[in-house]
């Protein structure tokens, strides 16, 4: 791991002060631009909570897409008519824009969790996928050659060649659905919802809380970058070989 | 073919009796989609002796050392394996180390593989055997990372040791690393080899190093550019260690070169 810099933090520092002053400074609306003194105000208990709704929504969504999509590459790579039969319409799930797709959600399972756990995992699935087969593959021809020398069966050549030289493209794969599954929890709660930080969102944008809605967009912006350094360091713990062979 | 395949210089070193064959390729040819890749090749391995596949480049030597290891089906002809049960062990031109597998971790892979995995207690008693075999016993717990590309090569010799093979397929074992330390590898190899410390009865080396393959075997087979043919057997009667300044192995390599230089 890179040693820690404090050069992001400064710099978001710096915005922040720029921010406040030009806001004080021009006298801009507040229903227009809150200061970030008057956004932080707004942070309370309940916003936590609505964050912990949106979170564990998008988790759900994520763990349950990432879950199938790496069996569905398992059985694509080792099956190659599976692929040839079924990649097509998970192209189409991708290509069908997720707001398209969120009002049926709802229609068909509620305005609970499950279409907003739905909505995370259909637009997580789809990179978990493509990236899992490509990294299923990615084992040199020489290597699948040496254990058929050493007369390795399937299984073994999945579980113990193919699935570790795997790991980096999942990981890649994990830390780009991370943050779109968050994505895909507001718009489900976008579209009905009464709880969580898409509903909150639509609720202050509706009552001109400007400062609530700023508040509420960096929780969702927080959800993401938490669940993507969450995978990176897991990341570094689990491929520990891949940082250390590219130096 | 037996003509082509008898010795120009008579009999290869004097162990009586006649040794025995322990793998003949007869007439295998091999085609890529419409490509020739092996015509009509003949090669014969005995037992006790060390040979050499040279050649130019891209000349299908290494192809045919995988037919032999049965890594690629042959189109035509046939392989006999003479002896029965022998066990064939490939080492390739890389190392195909698990980056995510310590070195004993890796040497280990071969007894972990196949319909019935062979890690009894004894297993980890071979495989540091193995690692002190190729003088890799303080690097057991490094990763592949870790090492250098010599120590790369000498853990998937090791590798391909524990399997007990009878005969050893080297595809150009050594060609990635730098000239010092390939020698130096060779020399560990042909004394492994003669050590006795293994079962080895034969060893197949692809090369297109002239000296290298005078240097190291009993019988060279000198292949054409492709489509791989059999131009010629040199024999090399001379005992190891050897000497690459001798004029018995410079008169070798002066040989073989010139029977090169007319195939190309």
């Amino acid at each position: 791991m890179k040693r820690p810099s404090l050069v992001p933090i400064a710099f978001v520092g710096v915005v922040l002060c720029v921010w406040e002053a030009g806001v004080k400074l021009f006298a801009v609306p507040e229903y227009l631009l809150p200061a970030p003194s008057v956004i932080a105000e707004t942070v309370d208990r309940s916003l936590f909570i609505q964050l912990a709704v949106t979170f564990s929504e998008a988790l759900a969504g994520f763990a349950i897409a990432s879950i199938l999509a790496f069996l569905a590459a398992l059985a694509f790579v080792r099956f190659r008519t599976l692929e040839q039969g079924l990649f097509p319409i998970a192209i189409a799930i991708k290509t069908t824009p997720l707001v398209a797709l969120a009002p049926l959600l709802v229609l068909w399972q509620g305005t609970g969790w499950w279409s907003k756990i739905t909505a995370a995992a259909l637009i997580c699935f789809f990179p978990v996928l493509v990236n899992t087969v490509k990294g299923l593959k990615a084992a040199d021809a020489e290597y699948l050659q040496l254990f058929d020398s050493l007369g390795a069966t399937r299984p073994q050549e999945f579980r113990k060649l193919r699935i570790p030289f795997c790991l980096p493209y999942i990981f890649s794969a994990l830390k780009i659905s991370s943050s779109l599954a968050v994505v895909g929890a507001i718009v489900g709660e976008f579209v009905g919802a009464t709880k969580g930080l898409g509903y909150l969102i639509m609720i202050s944008s509706a009552h001109i809380e400007t400062p609530t809605l700023f508040s509420a967009i960096f929780a969702a912006a927080a959800a993401g970058i938490v669940l993507f350094y969450a995978i990176g360091a897991t990341e570094r713990f689990v491929v520990f070989w891949q940082d250390a062979s590219s130096e | 073919m037996s003509t082509l395949l008898a010795e120009r210089k008579g009999t290869v070193q004097s162990k009586a009796p006649p040794a025995r064959t322990l793998i003949e390729v007869r007439d295998v040819s091999l085609r890529f989609v419409k490509l020739l890749v092996l015509d009509r090749m003949a090669v014969d391995v005995r037992e006790g002796e060390f040979v050499s596949f040279l050649g130019p480049s891209g000349c299908g030597k290494s192809t045919l050392l995988k037919v032999i290891g049965g890594l690629i089906p042959v189109s035509e002809g046939e392989i006999r394996i003479r002896a029965n049960g022998l066990r064939v062990g490939v080492m390739f031109q890389k190392p195909l180390l698990l980056p995510w597998r310590t070195t004993l971790s890796n040497v280990l892979l071969p007894l972990e593989l196949g319909r019935e995995t062979r890690l009894g207690p004894q297993a980890l008693d071979k495989a540091h055997k193995m690692l002190e075999l190729v003088r890799l016993a303080d690097f057991a717990d490094a990763y592949p990372h870790q090492l250098s590309g010599g120590m790369q090569q000498r853990a998937a010799l090791a590798r391909t040791l524990i399997q007990d093979p009878d005969v050893l397929l080297l595809d150009e074992p050594f060609g990635a690393l730098d000239e010092l330390t390939r020698e130096l590898l060779n020399e560990e190899l042909i004394a492994i080899w003669t050590g006795g410390a293994t079962r080895l009865r034969a060893i197949v080396m692809v090369t297109h190093s002239i000296p290298e393959a005078v240097a190291m075997s009993d019988r060279v087979f000198i292949f054409s550019p492709r489509p791989a043919r059999l131009v010629d057997v040199i024999g090399i009667p001379l005992a190891h260690p050897r000497n690459a300044e001798s004029p018995d192995v410079t008169r070798f390599v002066a040989e073989a070169r010139q029977l090169i230089r007319g195939t190309l």
